[in-house]
């Protein structure tokens, strides 16, 4: 774990002792690297974990998303190099350094074997993000985005330390790796209650459940390219992963409990995909689209069947994939425009072909279309949820159809149609662009190859 | 107390959405100040006339009203806080900013008068998914103290030479006659724009006549009357040197520009459009060299960033803006001078500027008992010399458009009495002998946005500068074709061409290719 730890630590003082002109090779070269790295952790062992340490572990569910968050440094540093373009080269070090930082603690959140370290790392992600998002954001409303982000999650987290110490007095390990083969079912008394609720608010928050979701849409738009990147491919899926864990402490109190969340993520997953079909902000609609897709996963980890853990851990990976292309196509258009709304930047498909090819795919991955993981992901949690109550195929139906609807509202209106008067000087597409979106791109569709990778511990 | 303190909350705060207030912008609130503009158009043709003589220089306060006792003080100011911080509110921890525009909106309008606020209005009206697209106007001058729109006479007729002008005129006439369904705002009193359908009098010497019988165009409705039937219906004009008369049956006369702005004002706040007191000083774009089909290089620029200072200040703030309309009236030239336009050797596409200058045109009130009466249509005499009736005291404002030896300085709006007496009054005493006797009781001064190149106006984009879009350049008529031209200019925007009315030939373009529209009936 060490090879990838320290590497990550030591991207710091490389960009502060680069060259002015070297800063964004040195780094995207080397996080690059970094990430080749890590691929090796994606062989695992058949059914125990791969313990490095007494501190990291990973195990076939963390293996992915470790890969996944090392894989996107290198692109969130090619997405950022135009907007930077203008700073200062104190502040695009910085802007590197907090991408590092948050980085490292990402990495170290995803293999950590105790729960208050992985608290402890899962807060402290929380602080490199809102550097960026007020610092580097676009607009005023930023400060605000700032604001909501950081409470919202501080406020759900607070509890979740309580219940953890709780849990440290009263079993004496809060080790993940003792804890899976110790924990005994409790019983359904209101302090256990409140344990249950204690424990899984951080998560539904960071999700985010439908109710609690407030904080992304803003959060999302504000940031720049670099922290929506990171903000939906990667710290979403913190709370899932966060879930999955702690749902083997929690049994069988799950069974009651999950009801009314499971009530507000079936609603809520028709209810903001309804919204982005109204939405005319580009960057807020995909942002509505994730908060749909993760409320597919809450339902999936809720459930507990083995379906609904591999389709949970599908969904995650090509959820993170997938979101972060299409963040980064909708800033490949703000930065020509200066715009977000959609129709002002019409029919660029005649104007950029190329750019028009990595659309419709995204789009295709977004809603779903065999083979690409993002298919299995829903797949698995709509067939397991069918088993948990028949009814529920009618909202999980309706949500596919939406989501279809939506994306292709997305895909038509920008791509498709006339082009508007004022889009005629837009400059060609980059090949630093195009890079990127075949980087997510290529993940994405080699999966769709051997998705056992990323069907996570149960498969 | 509770309601007036609610009332003084609700006032003050960077919100303002109160009872009964229905503002969309939350900017507006504090640079406007209360009662500024509110109560004017109550009682419009007394203010009306009377406003524009007033000193420029006053200004509404940004203060809000700290009435009450001290109680009542702490209690909004409790009030402000809560309501800043509640969700939805705009909390600003470090400093106030409501005064800066946003630092980035989607379209930016430069100029508030009422062609900028009409482009405003049918870009909200008529974009597809509501709430689409963030609209800043950028007004330096909230007071509307020299702009063209509030110091115009306010006439509006369809006798046009040129077809297209025509068709702009028919649709702002239906516009004004059903103000009331266009620009309603929930709460607030319907508007009174006094119409006065009078009709337009448009008198022809010999030479001119065969001129003015072509030009009776499709769709206006035009009587054209020989001097024994003028003299039958107009008693009190002296057909000496007149050939022939055109006189507009429907459609035509005068209203309230002052009514017209604010109704649009408070309408285009109530769709969400952002205000924004300031100047615009820079245009940052950038530009791409690209090859024309035929093989030629060209350098499209595109404007992405507008620097907007506020007043007496040395702050701005840069708007980040996709599209940028440049609808500043008399000042057009000067902006477009800032995005680069006219920039170039002469002769090229480049250098070809914006032909639109500031000319100062006077008009004169005056009282004459024995004038002629209510049906007094607005009288064009061949000399250039116009009058038309104003309220029904036996007042009429009139003026004449100078030579262009004689064009006034337009570095003030100084009125000169002497052109007055040299050449307005002798071909309107000879016109109307009532007009022998009459006393001059105020006069003042406002700016054409005179396109030099043929007096009609400007729309479009501009083609190297691509997202700056023109809508200005009426040189005299831009009020009475407001309506009409802020649509084609969103349908343009939105769609990418003209739907309605095809304004094809007015686009800048004809500078260039030296294609003129040449109005024969202007004033």
């Amino acid at each position: 774990m060490l090879k990838i730890i320290i590497p990550t630590a030591m991207l710091m003082p490389m960009t502060w002792l680069s060259k002015p002109n070297m800063i964004w090779i040195n780094s995207t070269i080397y996080s690059l690297l970094i990430s080749l790295i890590s691929l090796s952790y994606l062989n695992q062992l058949g059914d125990n974990s791969l313990n490095f340490s007494l501190l990291f572990f990973s195990d076939p569910l963390s293996a992915p998303l470790l890969v996944l968050t090392t894989w996107l440094l290198p692109l969130m540093l090619m997405a950022s190099q135009s907007h930077l373009s203008k700073e200062t080269l104190t502040r695009k070090k910085l802007y590197i350094t907090m991408l590092t930082t948050l980085q490292l603690l990402l990495i170290m959140t995803f293999t950590a074997t105790e729960l208050i370290m992985f608290y402890i790392l899962f807060e402290a992600t929380l602080i490199p993000t809102l550097i960026i998002i007020t610092r580097w954001g676009n607009q005023t409303e930023r400060l605000n985005a700032g604001l909501y982000f950081l409470f919202y999650t501080l406020m759900g987290s607070l509890p979740l330390l309580v219940a953890l110490l709780y849990i440290q007095n009263t079993t004496g390990t809060l080790n993940f790796l003792i804890i899976q083969y110790w924990a005994k079912p409790i019983s359904t008394t209101w302090s256990n209650i409140f344990l249950w609720l204690a424990c899984m608010m951080a998560f539904m928050v960071k999700m985010p459940l439908y109710g609690l979701h407030l904080w992304l849409p803003k959060a999302h738009v504000e940031a720049p390219i670099a922290g929506s990147m990171v903000l939906a491919a990667v710290l979403l899926k913190l709370g899932g992963y966060g879930m999955m864990r702690i749902t083997i402490l929690l049994n069988p109190t799950t069974n009651q409990m999950a009801y009314p969340f499971m009530m507000l993520s079936l609603w809520g997953m028709v209810m903001t995909s309804s919204v982005c079909l109204r939405q005319t902000d580009l960057k807020s609609l995909i942002a509505y689209s994730s908060v749909s897709h993760m409320a597919l996963v809450i339902v999936a980890v809720l459930i507990q069947t083995p379906w609904s853990y591999m389709g949970a851990t599908a969904l995650m990976i090509a959820h993170g994939l997938t979101s972060s292309m299409l963040f980064c196509l909708a800033n490949s258009n703000y930065e020509r425009v200066h715009s977000r709304t959609m129709i002002l930047a019409r029919g660029l498909q005649t104007i950029l072909p190329l750019m028009a090819a990595w659309w419709l795919l995204a789009s295709l991955a977004n809603l779903a279309l065999p083979p690409t993981i993002n298919l299995i992901g829903e797949l698995f949690v709509v067939m397991a949820s069918f088993s948990w109550s028949n009814m529920t195929i009618i909202l999980m139906g309706t949500n596919i159809i939406i989501t279809a609807l939506y994306t292709l509202y997305m895909l038509i209106t920008t791509q498709r149609g006339k082009h508007t008067h004022h889009i005629k000087n837009i400059n060609p597409s980059f090949t630093r662009e195009n890079a990127l979106m075949t980087l997510h791109l290529l993940p994405l569709l080699l999966l769709s190859l051997n998705p056992k990778t990323v069907l996570g511990p149960i498969y | 107390m509770l309601r007036r303190t609610l009332l003084l909350g609700l006032c003050r705060g960077p919100l303002g959405r109160g009872l009964g207030t229905h503002r969309g912008g939350s900017i507006l609130g504090k640079v406007e100040g209360r009662g500024g503009y509110r109560g004017s158009w109550m009682a419009p043709s007394s203010s009306s006339v009377t406003f524009r003589t007033q000193d420029p220089a006053h200004d509404v306060k940004t203060v809000g009203r700290l009435g009450g006792g001290d109680r009542d003080g702490k209690m909004s100011e409790i009030k402000k806080k809560i309501q800043s911080i509640l969700p939805g509110g705009d909390w600003n921890p470090l400093y106030d900013t409501s005064y800066l525009p946003p630092e980035s909106s989607d379209v930016v309008i430069v100029g508030g008068g009422v062609l900028g606020l009409s482009v405003a209005y049918w870009l909200k009206k008529l974009e597809k998914p509501r709430g689409a697209i963030r609209v800043l106007v950028v007004e330096r001058d909230h007071t509307y103290s020299r702009a063209s729109t509030v110091l115009s006479v306010g006439g509006i007729r369809q006798q046009f030479s040129v077809p297209e002008n025509v068709q702009l005129s028919l649709f702002s006439v239906d516009f004004l006659r059903n103000i009331n369904e266009y620009l309603a705002v929930a709460d607030d009193p319907p508007l009174d724009i006094q119409f006065n359908p009078s009709g337009y009098l448009l008198l022809a010497s010999e030479k001119g006549a065969a001129i003015m019988e072509n030009n009776v165009k499709e769709g206006a409705k035009v009587c054209l009357m020989s001097p024994e039937q003028l003299r039958n219906k107009f008693p009190w004009i002296n057909t000496e040197g007149v050939a022939l008369a055109s006189y507009g049956m429907e459609h035509e006369g005068w209203f309230d520009p002052w009514c017209l702005l604010q109704g649009l004002r408070r309408k285009v706040q109530s769709m969400g459009v952002l205000f924004c007191r300031g100047e615009v000083t820079r245009f940052v774009s950038s530009s791409n060299l690209m090859k024309t089909a035929s093989g030629e290089e060209v350098n499209l620029k595109r404007i992405h960033e507008v620097h907007v200072k506020i007043d007496q200040s040395l702050e701005y703030q840069p708007v980040e803006c996709a599209i940028v309309i440049n609808a500043a009236g008399a000042w057009s030239g000067q902006v477009a001078e800032l995005a680069g336009i006219g920039k170039g050797p002469p002769g090229t596409l480049q250098g070809t500027k914006l032909p639109v200058e500031l000319r100062k045109r006077y008009v004169y009130l005056w009282h004459c008992p024995q004038g002629p009466g209510l049906e007094t249509p607005f009288v064009i005499d061949p000399s250039g010399t116009y009058f038309r009736r104003e309220g029904l005291g036996h007042n009429y404002l009139g003026g004449c458009s100078p030579t262009e030896e004689e064009e006034p300085d337009p570095g003030n709006l100084e009125v000169d009495h002497d052109f007055f007496q040299d050449r307005v009054w002798p071909p309107l005493a000879q016109r109307v002998p009532a007009f022998e006797t009459l006393k001059v009781r105020s006069a003042w001064a406002g700016y054409y946005d005179y396109n030099t190149f043929d007096q009609n106006g400007v729309v479009g984009p501009h083609p190297l500068v691509i997202n700056m879009y023109f809508a200005t350049g009426f040189s005299g008529h831009g009020l009475q074709q407001a309506p009409a031209v802020g649509r084609a200019v969103a349908e343009m925007v939105l769609e990418g061409h003209f739907q309605t009315i095809n304004l094809s030939s007015f686009l800048f373009s004809r500078f260039y290719s030296g294609e003129k529209v040449q109005e024969h009936n202007i004033i």
